[in-house]
C-alpha cells in the first residue's frame, strides 16, 4: 500500500491535470452539442434523460469505457511509466524496491484509480451540466425515476471499470515494451485504434478486442450519428455488419486480453536492464 | 574487516561489446573505495550489476554477504548512479518522500529520515521548491540524500561530485571521510582523481571492462614511483649494469632513472660496485600520473584522450 501511496502522490501531476481538464471539457461539450441538436427532436425526451444527474453516471462511463477513456490512459501511461524511462527516474525507483512485480502492480493499479477518478470527474461535471444543459435548451422533463437512472449508471459504471483495467493494461505493456513517454503514448493510442479498425473487418471483427468492449458494455451497435447524445465513442467506428459475441464471450475476451497484457509486461519488465 | 562487495567473473556482454568482462573484485566493510576508468571502462555498468538493474550475462556478486539480485537487500544499499533524476513537478523534499515510500519501511527510530538526509547534503532549505529549478549540483546533492536515506552500511556513489562547485566538492569530502568514519563503505566513482587520491583508501582501476589493479592508493602511486640517481656521465654505463635487476633508463648524460621506489637500496647497489652519486632522489608519481601510466594514456596522448572516470 506504501507503494501505491508514492504511485499516486506521482500522478498529481500537470500531465493528470490537464488530460482531467480536457476529459471533462469534452464530456461537457458533447452533452452541449447533443442537447442542443435534440431541441424539438424525437428524440428529446431521451436526451434530457441521459442528462439527469443520476444517468450522467450512464454517459460519463460509456464515453470513458470508449476512445476518449483509452486516449486518456494512454496518456496518463505516458508520463505515469514511460516518463520513468525517459526521466530516468526508473532508476531511483528500482534501487528504492527491487521487487519490479511490486512496482508494475503498483503502477497498474495507480493507473486504473486515475481512469476511475477521472470517471467520477466527468460524471460530477455532466451532473452539475446536464440540468443547466437542459434547462437551457428547454428539453422537456426526463421522466425517469431516479433509482431507474442509477441503477443503469452504477451497472456501467462497473462494467467500466473492467474496461479501465483493460485499457491500463495496454498502456502498461506499450511502455515497458517503448520505454519512453512518446512512445507509450503513440503506441498505447495505435493499439486502440487498431482494434476499432480491426473490429471493421469481416471475419476478424468477432475477434476483435473492440467488439469484447462493445458487447460487455452493451453498446448499441451502429452509432452513426453525431447529432444525437451519443453513449460512447466506441461503437460508430465498428461497422454494423457480423455478429457480435455475447456479454459472457465480452467479458471472458477482456479478462483474458487483461491476462495476457499483464503476463506479458511482467515478463518484459522483470527482464529489461535500466541501463538509461 | 568483512568483505561487502565481492564480484567473480562478473561480466555482461551486449551484441557485440563486452562491457564487462570477468571483473573479480573484493571491497572490505568500513573503506572509501575509488573505482576508476575511463569513459566507457565499465564503471557505471558493474555498478547496475551489483544493483540488480542490468542482468550479468555471467559470473556472480554478493552485497552485504547475499548474493545479488537480492531485492530485499537493496534497504542495506545507498546508491546514486550517474546524474540523478527526480520528477521535476515535486519539491525536493516530496521527491525524497515518495522515494521512501517506495521501498522497505524506514525504521520507526528514524521519523525525520527525510530531514536528517537534507540537512546532511545542505539541502534543507530548498527541499520545499520544485526540483525543476534545482542547479545540477544541487540535484546531486539530492541523490546523495536518496542514497542516505537509510543510512545503509553500504554506498554506491557513481560520479557524485559532478557539477559541485569547488566547496560543494570539498563538503562533500569532509561528508566522505565523516561516512566512513561511522563505518559505511563508501564505493565511489569518480573524474575527480585528486579528490579520488584525498579521501579513498583502496581503488580498483578498470579497463576495457577488466580490472588492471587494485590496492592502497600509496601502493599504486608507490609501483610507480621511480629513483632520479645524478652521477657522472663517465659512471653511467656501469652504474646501468649494476642496478641490472630493476628496468632503467638513462635521462640525459648524468641521469638514470630507476623503476622503484627504493632509494636507499639503489644507493647501497652503487656503493658496493664503488659508484658514488651525486644526488638520489625518489619521485613518487600522483594517482593520476598512475592512473594515466596504467590505462595506456601517456601525456602527449592523455591531452587528447576524453578525461578518464
Amino acid at each position: 500500500m506504501r507503494l501505491l501511496r508514492a504511485e499516486l502522490d506521482k500522478l498529481r501531476r500537470p500531465l493528470t491535470w490537464a488530460v482531467a481538464g480536457a476529459a471533462i471539457v469534452f464530456c461537457v461539450l458533447l452533452a452541449a452539442g447533443g442537447a442542443h441538436n435534440a431541441v424539438g427532436s424525437a428524440g428529446a425526451a431521451t436526451v434530457a434523460r441521459q442528462l439527469s444527474p443520476a444517468a450522467a453516471g450512464a454517459e460519463a462511463a460509456g464515453l470513458l469505457a470508449s476512445l476518449p477513456g483509452a486516449l486518456a490512459i494512454a496518456l496518463l501511461a505516458g508520463g505515469h511509466l514511460g516518463g520513468e524511462w525517459s526521466g530516468r527516474t526508473m532508476k531511483n525507483l528500482l534501487t528504492q524496491q527491487g521487487r519490479r512485480w511490486a512496482v508494475l502492480a503498483a503502477k497498474l493499479a495507480s493507473l486504473w484509480l486515475a481512469g476511475v477518478a477521472l470517471l467520477a470527474a466527468c460524471w460530477l461535471a455532466l451532473a452539475a451540466a446536464g440540468p443547466v444543459l437542459s434547462r437551457l435548451e428547454h428539453l422537456p422533463a426526463a421522466h425517469q425515476p431516479v433509482s431507474q437512472a442509477l441503477s443503469l449508471a452504477l451497472s456501467q459504471l462497473g462494467r467500466a471499470l473492467l474496461v479501465l483495467a483493460m485499457f491500463a493494461a495496454i498502456g502498461m505493456l506499450s511502455a515497458a515494451l517503448t520505454r519512453n513517454t512518446i512512445g507509450t503514448m503513440a503506441t498505447t493510442a495505435g493499439v486502440f485504434i487498431g482494434m476499432l479498425l480491426a473490429a471493421s473487418w469481416p471475419g476478424v471483427g468477432r475477434w476483435s478486442p473492440a467488439t469484447w468492449v462493445q458487447s460487455w458494455m452493451r453498446f448499441p451497435a451502429g452509432l452513426s450519428s453525431v447529432t444525437s447524445l451519443p453513449t460512447n465513442f466506441w461503437s460508430r467506428f465498428i461497422s454494423a455488419s457480423g455478429g457480435a459475441p455475447g456479454q459472457l464471450a465480452g467479458l471472458a475476451g477482456l479478462l483474458v486480453l487483461l491476462a495476457v497484457c499483464l503476463a506479458v509486461t511482467v515478463r518484459i519488465f522483470s527482464r529489461a536492464d535500466v541501463s538509461g | 574487516m568483512s568483505e561487502i562487495i565481492r564480484c567473480e567473473g562478473l561480466t555482461k556482454r551486449y551484441r557485440h561489446t563486452v562491457a564487462v568482462a570477468g571483473l573479480d573484485l573484493s571491497v572490505q566493510a568500513g573503506q572509501v573505495f575509488g573505482f576508476l576508468g575511463r569513459n566507457g571502462a565499465g564503471k557505471t555498468t558493474t555498478m547496475r550489476m551489483l544493483l540488480g538493474l542490468i542482468r550479468p550475462t555471467s559470473g556472480q556478486a554478493w552485497l552485504n554477504g547475499r548474493r545479488i539480485p537480492d531485492p530485499g537487500g537493496l534497504a542495506r544499499v545507498g546508491a546514486m548512479i550517474e546524474e540523478p533524476a527526480f520528477y521535476p513537478w515535486l519539491t525536493g523534499r516530496r521527491n525524497m518522500e515518495i522515494l521512501a515510500r517506495s521501498g522497505p519501511p524506514l525504521p520507526a527510530a528514524r521519523p525525520g529520515a527525510v530531514t536528517t538526509a537534507l540537512r546532511r547534503v545542505g539541502l534543507d532549505e530548498v527541499a520545499g521548491h520544485k526540483v525543476k529549478t534545482y542547479s545540477q549540483g544541487m540535484r546531486q546533492r539530492l541523490g546523495l540524500a536518496v542514497a542516505l536515506l537509510r543510512q545503509p552500511p553500504l554506498l554506491l556513489l557513481d560520479e557524485p561530485a559532478n557539477g559541485m562547485d569547488p566547496a560543494g566538492i570539498r563538503e562533500f569530502r569532509h561528508l566522505l571521510r565523516s561516512l566512513a568514519g561511522t563505518g559505511m563503505t563508501v564505493f565511489l566513482s569518480s573524474h575527480l582523481l585528486a579528490e579520488v587520491e584525498q579521501v579513498c583508501d583502496q581503488v580498483a582501476v578498470l579497463h576495457d571492462g577488466r580490472l588492471i589493479e587494485q590496492g592502497r592508493v600509496a601502493e599504486l602511486a608507490a609501483r610507480r614511483a621511480q629513483v632520479r640517481v645524478v652521477l657522472r656521465p663517465v659512471d653511467q654505463p656501469a652504474a646501468q649494469r649494476l642496478l641490472a635487476a630493476w628496468a632503467t633508463r638513462a635521462d640525459g648524460t648524468d641521469t638514470l632513472l630507476v623503476d622503484t621506489a627504493d632509494g636507499r637500496q639503489v644507493n647501497e647497489v652503487l656503493g658496493r660496485g664503488g659508484i658514488w652519486a651525486d644526488q638520489i632522489s625518489v619521485q613518487r608519481t600522483g594517482l593520476e600520473e598512475t592512473f594515466l601510466a596504467m590505462t595506456g594514456t601517456g601525456p602527449a596522448e592523455a591531452a587528447h584522450a576524453p578525461a578518464p572516470c
